[in-house]
Order: structure tokens, then sequence, then C-alpha cells
């Protein structure tokens, strides 16, 4: 077995620092990367409490053609600040810095990320970014949606302002994240563990992490633009100075077409460890899963104009950026048939983290399907800025990451508090979750094609229905995330007892205790397999010691 | 390395019935989008590309949805007929397939083929829409505006306002810009939109096919009233929505005599682009119940007739001009006739928001008087 091939960072893997004491040494500016990642997603999670309660504002307002719940500008700042959150808050951070904090070292077997200090920045900058975008409220907040338009987002109050300063520190955040996560994967891998046996979930981690720090820049460039340009009046974005508002969009869609991978790779990547553990067989096609990742994320730099068909893209740019889009769908289509494929033949286990895998190949493929509609130049002139879209988007995000999300909570939730959720309630969780989720986002797909516009506090009377259906679905919703969080309390103080490895799997962290040590590996150990083959001993050696009370040399070599 | 026993393996019970079973069930729905009309998940056609949108839409629904008949029903039948049995012991484990060579490349080409084929026909029908356009077609040009449209055409003077009138079967060229921010003009039973970008034009093609009054949706958010920027949307207390604006599709003889009419009533308008006034407003002769009808129509949808803090876009403008605790106007003058008919006239943009100018509501110096005079009724 040729292992030396594979450095493991020398002396820093090896060396062990002894545990730092104290609550806020430990717990609060802490440099492990388990209690960041869980402080990630502690914060992720509050914020996803606060940006749903927007959500269900909005739906609220709508239960009725003529609004009447909040005033047409209260609503508008309602939705912005939802979008934004629900992307910026939420969905990345759970997604890059929560799950990728908590998971990815111990899958690689490194005792911590590559740079521990920058780590806990990047963690601090984001609850200091979000309570800014938050306080935008207390100032007029952000009108124009999650997407801020010029020249709208330059007349819109002085919360526009905060918006671009709260995002361009959470961008802060996620290239400092990726930075490191890319060193950490690059310099920190056991021996053995070379990329052709690296879990799946470290695969979507790779994939991500250098969108994180390129499409990131362009965010940050085009938001450092938009707030000179409304704090000193320096002429970017408005045309009656000679500036631009196409080219804020570009920029925009430069990084938030790469930023929806950044929101759906790392899904695929729990996914991916999800559906083989609880089928009891290996996935299928590891290396065109892990190829297609890379496929999607180099693909999705070069279509984020598919955003910008009515905007005034020369009408010959159009083609080359709906074709290209319609190929991204061919690597995500053989992932979907490859987890398919991976059901096949299973012995599978419908715990309630599988089915929330499931339930996300179900509706995230729907979402897959109507990005293709979308893509389509002649389509999306009818449907962009429609209620289609917001359709389509949610079904990813929300049928693909928070599915996915939820997936990995119920799976990796052991590992981090040595505590087993709730099947009973993670049931519940499911169903009405599912349910809920179809009936609010399913009868968008037709309420935009009819013509309902997107962003608007009042409709249409005829679509009173599908409109009040929607909104009570999405208390049904919301509900179920409530299940969720009633699980989490509940679980941690009651839940059964995990032990190192209750699903059964097969990957590095599920060999060491639940929680791991704040060392993760007593020794770091050497690999020299897949770790899919559930057939096979486990291809590892050095771990002997772990589930032992042998004690561990603080500071060693 | 590659453990490839699929082949060894069988399928699993019904495999083969419940594949014929998609099949048919992905038959149904291709029949289903093919023949079902259009209506129901789209509105009407009225225009000459809509037909083949509606096609592209077809086809791209019915493959959809056979594709997702397949992924769903195998996950469904797989769920099903491999599921861990009661007292299976956990460590039972299931098929140890890795991959299959064969499999992987049909599922990479056949989505590759389908690929291909929706380009192709993606193209052929941008090609229609874009570029392919005759090119003797009626010139219009759409304003976009906090909250209306507003339209020129060739031969009529200045702006025309309210509905847009086209003739049934001339080919249109509508090139959009906008006086402020980013709009769109969206009009569903044409199947076209184009975003109304300041400093830009952009321009849709197309040839009304089909008589009638068809709403246009603005679905660029450009403010406040973006919302009302919709013909669909009903007024408040029964009233029409002030922001409905409609293209209306006229037999040629009726376009004919719109268009003249436009022609006279702008006989002497400029076709400089909207900007305030200036020159003071007489404000003798004022007719307050000409104004109280001016004011339902162009200034309800952003006033109250309330107190000063009740708003909708602007303040509620009851007592404005008596109210001792509101001794000055929002721009600092102090609230007197004059200086109403100043706001009024040139407009003003404070912290409260954006009042338009006269060009920009549509108001002559006669308005004006007939609105002061009205505003004073308000006590
Ligand atoms: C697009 C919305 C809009 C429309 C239409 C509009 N206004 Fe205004 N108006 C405003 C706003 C906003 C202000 C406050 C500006 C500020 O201070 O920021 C205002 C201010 C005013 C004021 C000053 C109020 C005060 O107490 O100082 C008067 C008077 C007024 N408008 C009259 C009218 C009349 C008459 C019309 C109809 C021709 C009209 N407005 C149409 C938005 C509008
Ligand atoms: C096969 C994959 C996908 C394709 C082909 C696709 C295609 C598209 C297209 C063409 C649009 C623009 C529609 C318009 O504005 O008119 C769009 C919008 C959007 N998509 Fe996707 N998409 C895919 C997957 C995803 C994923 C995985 C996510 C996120 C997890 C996502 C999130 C979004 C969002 C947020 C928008 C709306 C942006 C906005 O206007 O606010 N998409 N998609
Ligand atoms: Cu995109
Ligand atoms: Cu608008």
């Amino acid at each position: 077995m040729s292992t030396a091939a594979v450095s493991h960072g020398g002396g820093i893997a090896d060396h062990i620092h002894p545990e730092p004491q104290g609550f806020i040494r430990r717990y609060v500016f802490s440099i492990d990367h388990k209690i960041i990642g869980i402080q990630y997603l502690i914060t992720g999670f509050v914020f996803l409490v606060l940006a749903g309660l927007l959500a269900e504002v909005i739906r609220t307002q709508l239960l009725h053609a003529n609004g009447g719940f909040v005033s047409a500008d209260t609503y508008n700042e309602v939705y912005s600040v939802h979008g934004s959150a629900m992307v910026w808050l939420v969905i990345i951070p759970l997604i890059t810095g929560g799950f990728g904090n908590v998971i990815m070292p111990l899958q690689i077997g490194a005792r911590d990320v590559a740079f521990p200090w920058l780590n806990m920045l990047s963690f601090w900058i984001f609850p200091v970014a979000g309570l800014m975008l938050f306080s935008s409220f207390l100032m007029g907040a952000p009108v124009a949606g999650w997407t801020e338009y010029p020249p709208m987002s330059l007349q819109a109050g002085a919360g526009t302002s905060m918006w671009a300063a709260a995002i361009f520190l959470v961008g802060v955040s996620s290239t400092l994240t990726g930075i490191n996560f890319v060193v950490t994967m690059f310099q920190m891998r056991a021996p053995g563990m070379t990329f052709t046996r690296m879990p799946l979930f470290c695969w979507a981690q790779l994939a991500t992490a250098p969108l994180l720090m390129i499409a990131t820049t362009a965010l940050a460039a085009a938001l450092a633009a938009l707030f000179m340009e409304r704090q000193f009046g320096v002429p970017f974005y408005d045309p009656t100075k000679g500036g631009s508002p196409i080219m804020w969009q570009h920029m925009f869609w430069f990084y938030s077409h790469p930023a929806v991978y950044i929101m759906i790779l790392p899904a695929f990547g729990m996914i991916s460890e999800i559906i083989p553990t609880f089928a009891r067989k290996p996935i299928f096609g590891y290396k065109m899963i892990a190829f297609s990742s890379m496929a999607i994320a180099l693909a999705g730099f070069m279509v984020w104009a598919h955003h910008m068909f009515t905007s005034g893209l020369a009408p010959y740019l159009q083609l080359p950026f709906m074709i290209l889009t319609f190929t991204i769908a061919i690597p995500t289509g053989v992932k979907i048939f490859s987890w398919v494929a991976t059901l096949w033949g299973g012995k599978i286990h419908f715990t309630t983290s599988m089915m929330f895998a499931v339930g996300f190949l179900a509706l995230f493929t729907l979402g897959g399907i109507t990005g293709i509609f979308l893509a389509a130049v002649p389509f999306d002139l009818h449907v962009h800025g429609t209620y289609f879209v917001v359709a389509h988007f949610h079904y990813v995000l929300v049928g693909g990451s928070l599915m996915g999300i939820f997936a990995g909570m119920y799976f990796y939730f052991p590992k981090m508090s040595g505590r087993l959720m709730s099947e009973k309630i993670g049931k519940w969780h499911f169903w009405l979750f599912f349910i809920g989720f179809n009936g609010t986002f399913l009868p968008q797909h037709w309420l935009g094609m009819l013509g309902m516009p997107r962003r608007v506090p009042t409709y249409d009377p005829q679509f009173t229905f599908w409109n009040q259906f929607s909104s009570i679905s999405s208390y049904v919703m919301t509900f179920a995330i409530l299940l969720f969080f009633i699980n989490i309390l509940v679980s941690l103080r009651n839940g059964k007892k995990a032990g190192p490895n209750p699903w059964g799997a097969r990957t590095l962290e599920w060999q060491i205790p639940s929680p791991p040590h704040y060392y993760n590996f007593k020794h770091i150990p050497t690999v020299y397999g897949l770790p899919y083959d559930f057939s096979q001993p486990l291809p590892y050696k050095g771990l002997e010691e772990e589930l032992t009370d042998t004690p561990v040399a603080v500071g060693a070599h | 390395m590659v453990e490839n026993r699929a082949s060894a393996v069988r399928l699993g019970r019904g495999f083969w019935s419940v594949t014929l079973l998609f099949a048919v069930l992905s038959v149904l729905a291709i029949v289903f989008w093919y023949w079902t009309p259009i209506g129901i998940v789209m509105p009407v056609v009225a225009a000459q590309p809509g037909i083949q949108i509606d096609d592209l839409f077809r086809f791209m629904a019915a493959s959809g949805s056979a594709l997702y008949i397949f992924v769903v029903g195998y996950i469904i039948y797989f769920a099903v007929a491999f599921r861990a049995r009661k007292g299976e012991p956990y460590d039972s484990i299931g098929v140890q397939v890795h991959d299959n060579h064969k499999l992987e490349f049909w599922w990479t080409l056949i989505p590759t083929l389908f690929v291909v084929l929706l380009s192709i026909l993606s193209v052929r029908i941008w090609y229609g829409i874009q570029i392919a356009q005759p090119a003797n077609g009626l010139v219009v040009e759409g304003l976009g505006h906090q909250w209306y449209y507003t339209f020129r055409y060739p031969g009529i003077n200045g702006e025309v306002t309210g509905e847009m009138h086209l003739p049934l079967g001339q080919p249109v060229v509508l090139n959009v810009t906008s006086s402020d921010v980013i709009h769109s003009f969206w009009v569903p039973d044409i199947r076209l939109k184009a975003d109304m970008v300041p400093g830009l034009v952009n321009t849709i093609r197309f040839t009304p096919t089909r008589l009638g009054k068809y709403p246009i949706i603005c679905t660029e958010f450009c403010g406040t009233r973006h919302g009302w920027m919709n013909a669909t949307i009903p007024g408040a207390n029964g009233q029409p929505n002030p922001g409905a604006q409609f293209v209306v599709i006229d037999t040629p003889a009726n376009f004919q005599k719109w268009y003249h009419a436009w022609q006279i009533k702008n006989a002497h308008a400029s076709n400089a682009l909207p900007t305030a006034s200036t020159g003071t407003v007489s404000l003798a002769g004022g007719d307050a119940n000409a104004g109280k009808a001016l004011f339902a129509q162009k200034c309800s949808a952003c006033h109250a007739i309330g107190p000063f803090s009740q708003r909708i876009v602007g303040p509620g403008l009851k007592g404005v001009l008596h109210d001792p605790s509101h001794p000055n106007l929002v721009d600092g003058d102090p609230a007197t006739p004059a200086d109403v008919a100043k706001i009024l006239q040139q407009g003003y943009k404070g912290d409260i928001g954006m009042m338009p100018n006269a060009t920009a509501n549509g108001l002559s110096n006669k308005d004006i008087a007939n609105l002061v005079a009205y505003l004073k009724t308000l006590k």
C-alpha cells in the first residue's frame, strides 16, 4: 500500500495540544472546528427562525388579493430581508461553515482545519453581519429583494447601505472559510487518504470551496461599489451619471449563480453519505459523483447570464448561456441517477434522515427540471420575474438544500451531541414538512405562468384560491420546522445515547466516540480504501485505541 | 477492483412491470401536455411567437414529466421493494455493486442527446423571436416610470398615456426604456417581456394575432407601487386601479381612429422627454369639483384624505392648507396655495419619497389650479 505519496501536514496533524480550559475559551472563542461548526449551526438556525417568521408575514399578506396585513413598503422590506437572510445567514453558513466544519476534518482524519484561528474569525464575523442585516429594519430596510438591482437600490432607505455592508462581511467570512477548507483538504488528509478515497461529502466541500473563494470576491466588489455610490455618490451604477445598472447584474449573478451551487453541492455531499449508509450498500458511481461535483462547480461559473435574458443581453449572447445551462443538467442528472441506483438492491432503513434524503431526491429533481425550463430563452421571456421562478428556486433551495440540511442534522446530531434525535417527532417533522412544502410551492408554478409577478403585496383576485392554498400550506411547513427545533431540544436532554456509530456508517468520523474528543483522533489513522464497501472490513489502521480508555499523550509527537 | 455483480443479481420482483407502468404513465403525461388546452396553465395567446413558446413549453413539460415519472417512480419502487424487513438484522447488507459502466454510459448519453434536441428546438424558436421578425414593423417606444407606462408612436407628438393600441396583424417593434428605475414590460398573453432599463433600449418584436384588451404587468421591482403596475389589480373601494394599463389589439380601422385621435390631442405636445416646467402657475378660477375628480384619478394612489401621518406613498393631505400643527410643507416652504402649486408643478423628493412633477403626473396648469382649489376645501 503506497501511503508515502500523501502528506499529512507534518507536525501539525500529529501534535496534540492541551484542551483549553474555561467556558469562554472552550465554547465561545473556541478554535476547535467541531465547536465552531456547532456555533455556525446554532446561529444559522436562529436566523432560520427569524427569516422564517418573515416568510410567514409574506404568506399572511398574500392570504388576500388586496393584502392588508402590512403596508406595501413594509412588505417589500420583509421579503428583501427574508431572501437575503435565507441565502446568506441560513443556507450558506449552515451548509459550509456548519456541516463543513463539524464533519470534513473528521472525515479526512485531521485534528482540526488548517487555520483554526482564522476559522474562529470566519465564524465571529457571521453573527455580527447577521445582526447588521436585521438592524437595517431600524433605518428602512432594503426593498429591492435579495438581488438589490440599482437604480432602485440607490433610491431606497439607509438600510440598503447597511445591507451591503452586512453581505460584504458574510462574504469575507465565506471567503476565509473557503481558503481554510481548501488548504485543509490538500494538506491534512490522513496517510493513505488519497483524493480517490476521500468521502463524497469532502469532495462536495472541495468543489464548493473554490466557489466561496472566487465567486464571493466578485460580489464583494459589486457591494463595495454599491456602498460607495450610495454613501459618497461615486457613480458606478446610476445611468444619469454615466454608470451602468447592468454592470451590477453581471457582477451579482457572476457570484449568485455559483452561490446556488455553494448552497446545493454540500447537500449533495451529505446525501451521498446518507443514502449508502441506510441502503447498506456502496454508493453507486463514486467517481462519477465526485467528478460531476467538480464539473458542476466549473460550469457554474459560465452560466450566470441566464438570469439576465430579459435585462438587455445582446440576443446572440443569450445562446451560449442557454446551451451551457442546459448542459449542467447532464452531470446533475448523473448524480440523481446514481443516488436512485444506490437505492436499488439495498436493505433500506427508513430512518428520519433517510426519509429526508429520499425526499430531497424527489424535490430537488423537480427543481432541476424547472431550471431547464427557465434556461430556455423563449420560455424564460414569459416567466422571468414571476412566481414560476419563485417556485423553481424554492424547490432547489428548500426542497434541496434545506431538506439536505435536515437529513444531515438527523444523521450527524448523534455525532455532535452523543444522543439520537427522536425518530417519532422526526417522522412527523418529515411528513408535515414534505406535504406543507409541496402545498406551498407547487401551485406557484402555475400562478407564475398564468400571470402573477413576484415581489408584489397584492395580486389578481382570480388567483386567490391558490394563494390561500399556498399560505395555509406554509403554516403547516412552519409548524413542521417548529417540531424540528422541539426535537433538537428534547433530544439534547432526553435522547437515547447514540454510541460511536449508531448508523453503522463507515467513514472515519463514526469510528471515534460521539462527541469526539477535543483532538479527534488519538492516533492519526492510515487509510487503505474507499469507505463504502459494506461487505469488507473497515479500510483503516491505527484506530484500535480510539474507543478505549487509553490516555492520550498531550503535547507528544 | 470493480466488483460488478449487477447481472448476477435479480433486478427485483416486479421491476419490468413497474417499468412498463412508468412508461404508460409517461405516455399519458405526454399526451396530456400535448392535448390539453394551454389555457389551463397560461393565458390566451394574442401574438405570433406565443404559439411557438407554448410549443416549447409543451415539449419541455412532456419530456420533463416523463423523466420525473421515471425518477420518482423508481425511487418509490426501490423504497418499497428494497426496504429492510422487520426483524432483519442491521448488519445484513445490500447488493454490493459499485457501478455499471453500461448503465452509466446510457444515462449520460440519453440526457446529452436530449440536451442537444432541446437546444436545437430552443434555438430555432429563439431565432424566430429575436432575429427573424419582419423588418417593416410599426416601431413603438415604451417608457417605464414610477409607476406607469407611456408610449411614443411615429407621427404622434409627445407621449401617449393609458392604453397602448396596436393593429391586428401588423408586426410591432417595441423599444423600451425607463425614465427612473428598472421596470419591466410584460404582457402574459403575448408571452414576451423586456426589462425597461434606464440608459438602455431593449427590444421585443411580435405580431398581434387576436383582438382584445390585455393587461400589462411590471415584473421588475420598482418601488412602493410596483405591485399596482399591473392591470389585473383592482383599485381600492371598487375604483379602477390607477396603475392599470392595457395593450389593446384593434382592427386596423379602429387602430387608425385611435391613432388620429391622439395625433389631434397631442398636436401641440412637446417631444422632449418629461421635465419639470417652470414659471408660476396662476391659481385664479380653480374649480374644486374638477380638482376632486382629478385627485381621485391622479393622486389617490399615493395620498389619502386623512391626517398627515396616514401614508400611502405620500402623506395624508387632509388640512394641508389649514393644519396649524403643520405650518410648513415637506419641502420646508410655508403651506400656502402658491407653495402647494409649486410642489405640484416641480415635484419634490424628500425623506418620505418621491412626489412626481406635473409632467410626470400629466397635469396642466389649469389642473394644478383645480387641484389646489380642491385641497383648500379639505379641512
Ligand atoms: C407617486 C406617488 C405620488 C403621487 C401620484 C402624488 N404624490 Fe404628492 N407626494 C408624494 C410624496 C412621496 C410626497 C412627500 C415627499 C417627501 O417629502 O418626501 C408628496 C407630497 C405632496 C404634498 C406636500 C404635502 C405636505 O404636507 O407637505 C402635496 C400637497 C402633494 N403631494 C399633492 C399631490 C397631489 C395633488 C397629487 C395629484 C396630482 C399628488 N400629490 C400625487 C407622492 C405622490
Ligand atoms: C439543473 C439545475 C438548475 C438550472 C438549470 C437552473 C436554472 C435557473 C435559471 C435559468 C434561473 C433564472 C430564472 C429567471 O430569473 O428567469 C434560475 C433562477 C434561480 N435558481 Fe436555478 N437552476 C438550477 C438549479 C438551482 C439550484 C441548485 C439552486 C439553489 C440551490 C438554484 C437557485 C436559483 C435561484 C435562487 C434563482 C432565482 C434568482 C432570483 O431571481 O432571485 N437553482 N435557475
Ligand atoms: Cu443561475
Ligand atoms: Cu415594477
